[in-house]
């Protein structure tokens, strides 16, 4: 039963993904700027002829409904075609990225719950005490720092200042590191490569903190309010009464219940894991989408953008297909 | 007649709550006896200081909150002396409570035969050695018998089918049957019902007085109700205090105090229940509100709506005349008494405060 409503769910997320597609097509196009002129430069040196066999090479001489129906014949059989400058399959680029990415945010949301789950519960539990006061006053220094400012200031401090961690990139440049899936953090454990694993895990540290602090900041705030509320309720009177132990009464059943606004703000700040980094990606030269993409915006590498924001909203659906079957089973009154 | 033991008796209990403009005396030196397998019922309006004797008998008063002098013997040994780990095997497993909403008190996100189950883990009511999770499945499933011997006994239909439901899946009337089933698995000896029906239709209360009225028979579980419904109260219990202000006005035999009430509030509270067999009644209300328990007066708080008022009535505090064998109240219009100008009641709470 339950898988036949997940599949339901996957359906039709199809077509979300049509519109996402439709949209970031046209919105590439509106944006001022001709990709040909970009890449022959402006001195006049190209003639004429040669840039409009240019344009009809990259199928821009078409009418824009033309062009949109072969990006979208063409992306349903998995082509996304070929970046203007790189002149590679886009698919190919996205998939040496991806990993990179993905790596960063999910260190980043695990440093998020690593850091928002105890301080949460601990200030909801002594409300009003120091602990409380002090953490909530750096949630809320948390939530209001840009993340590219914090970013800057642990590099001076932890990587310049220190040198306790690297300034930049995924990896020593002497790491031996053979390819694999891409994961570096995966692919040294798997090849046992102790000091490619330290180095990719020190790597990992710094931008990971900072794309996971702002998070941290809005679930530990969160996780507080619920709690707080959770803990006045009656069935945590009920569970004291059972003669339940405090931190059964703190960790099962107000936990429990809190769990659920919390899981609903996870699953909505998965879009700024994938938003954020193409900011931490700059600013920590990681080699992943979210710079690639930049830099194609600034190119108008039309098919590359269209492509990757794909690989974004697919993962934005994923992740909140995800968060709605977990919340099934973490609230028995909801079915999916 | 046989000579009952007491197993719970309260003497001079006050709690006090802190609040910014000044403290508030939720239970004012509270006196209570509750005998082995008695009925008890505490009567009043809400806020009046019912429902805090309760929570501090369980000792689950909510900060600020805090018992500032008294004693609760349980069983002869003085609950407010006890650890807090002492206190844990207390409750639950000596000293269960029913709670007034069922639904919001039975936890949504867990089953409901689950929720029964942790009453009996938490106390190792099944002897033997705890084996941690994945080892412990026969001792589960004897406490699942259990807990299923516990659902059929309250009353709750086809339990084996019920205990792996969730509690938004449960009547009113169900999930109640539920707590007490959760309340009575470990076979407390006192149960502290706080207004169990008054979420309630009025078919499943009678359903639900009778079934605690089974269980106090049964089982010998002494219940203490608590409740504002004077006639629910009459109808259960074999003694009755009347609270009004945090302070006891009335204790006595059910039929003594509902036959031939003595003091003014309790006259009151039984001329405002509608009888149907009346016609063309009036419902006698009580004039004016219950009084602000921070700014209390100094003598009988009762005194401002009181029909019976005497001049002595506001001099100062009315300590309790024993007017029978067991029959306690504090009302000056009964007696004719003489206020002695040496005896103070506040003389006798700061005594215990010291």
């Amino acid at each position: 039963m339950k898988a036949i409503k997940i599949l339901e769910r996957v359906l039709v997320s199809i077509p979300i993904m049509f519109g996402v597609a439709i949209i970031v097509f046209l919105f590439m196009r509106l944006t001022p700027g001709d990709p040909v002129d970009i890449m022959m430069g402006r001195g006049g040196a190209v003639s004429a002829g040669e840039i409009e066999k240019l344009r009809s090479e990259f199928n821009l001489d078409k009418p824009l409904h033309v062009q949109l129906w072969l990006f979208l014949t063409d992306a349903v059989k998995g082509d996304l075609g070929y970046s203007y400058v790189q002149k590679t399959p886009v698919t190919d680029l996205i998939r040496e990225r991806l990993p990179a990415t993905i790596e960063l945010a999910l260190t980043a949301l695990l440093f998020a719950l690593i850091i928002s789950f105890p301080i949460g519960i601990l200030s909801a539990v002594w409300q009003n005490s120091l602990l409380d006061r002090f953490s909530m006053a750096g949630a809320f220094m948390g939530i209001s720092m840009p993340g590219f400012w914090m970013g800057i200031i642990l590099i001076l401090v932890f990587a310049v200042k220190l040198h306790w961690l690297p300034v930049q990139g995924r990896i020593d440049f002497d790491a031996q590191l053979a390819a694999g899936t891409g994961f570096f953090v995966l692919d040294s454990l798997l090849s046992g490569n102790r000091a490619a694993l330290i180095s990719s895990l020190k790597h990992l540290v710094l931008p990971g903190f900072t794309l996971g602090a702002g998070i941290a900041a809005i679930l530990a705030r969160v996780l507080r309010s619920s709690m707080l509320e959770t803990l006045r309720s009656d069935y945590v009177v009920l569970a004291r009464s059972k003669g339940s132990p405090e931190w059964n009464v703190v960790l099962k059943h107000a936990l429990r219940n809190a769990l659920i606004p919390t899981v609903t703000v996870i699953g909505l700040q998965v879009g700024v894991l994938l938003g954020g980094n193409m900011i931490i990606e700059t600013v920590f030269s990681w080699p992943g989408l979210g710079r690639m993409v930049v830099a194609a915006i600034f190119q108008r590498d039309f098919p590359l953008v269209q492509g990757s924001v794909m690989v974004y909203a697919i993962t934005f659906v994923l992740a909140n297909l995800i968060v709605d079957i977990l919340y099934t089973y973490l609230n028995p009154k909801i079915a999916l | 007649m046989e000579n009952k033991q007491p197993l719970l008796e309260i003497r001079d209990l006050s709690v006090v709550y802190p609040s910014k403009r000044g403290e508030v005396r939720a239970i004012d030196s509270i006196f209570l006896n509750v005998e082995k397998g008695g009925r008890l019922g505490l009567v009043g309006e809400s806020g009046c200081g019912k429902s805090t004797v309760l929570h501090a008998i369980s000792r689950l008063i909510s900060r600020p909150g805090k018992v500032t002098c008294g004693e609760i013997l349980f069983k002869r040994k003085n609950l407010l002396k006890l650890s807090s780990r002492e206190m844990r095997n207390v409750r639950g497993k000596e000293i269960s409570m029913i709670f007034q909403d069922p639904q919001t008190t039975l936890n949504p996100v867990f089953h409901v035969g689950e929720q029964i189950r942790e009453s009996l883990r938490l106390h190792n009511i099944i002897p033997g050695t705890h084996l941690p999770w994945p080892f412990d499945i026969a001792r589960k499933r004897q406490e699942k018998e259990r807990v299923l011997q516990a659902m059929r006994e309250v009353g709750i239909p086809s339990p084996m089918d019920r205990y792996a439901t969730y509690p938004h899946q449960f009547s009113g009337g169900m999930q109640q049957r539920a707590l007490i089933a959760l309340a009575l698995v470990c076979e407390p000896s006192l149960l502290l019902a706080d207004e169990p029906t008054t979420a309630l239709d009025v078919t499943i209360q009678a359903q639900i007085l009778n079934l605690m009225l089974k269980i106090n028979q049964d089982h010998h579980t002494a219940i203490i109700l608590v409740t504002h419904d004077l006639g629910v109260a009459a109808e259960f219990c074999d003694t009755i205090t009347v609270m009004y202000a945090g302070r006891i006005v009335e204790q006595g035999p059910v039929d003594d105090v509902t036959m031939n009430p003595q003091h003014p509030y309790t006259q009151g509270l039984l001329a405002c229940r509608p009888v149907i067999s009346k016609i063309d009644q009036k419902v006698q209300p009580i004039p004016g509100n219950v009084p602000d328990v921070i700014d209390l007066p100094p003598g009988c708080a009762f005194a401002p709506r009181c029909p019976q008022v005497k001049p002595a009535c506001l001099e100062g505090p009315i300590p309790i005349f024993q007017t029978g064998e067991k029959l306690f109240n504090r009302c000056l219009a009964q007696v004719s008494y003489e206020r002695d100008p040496l005896w103070s009641w506040e003389h006798i709470v700061r005594q215990c405060d010291e």
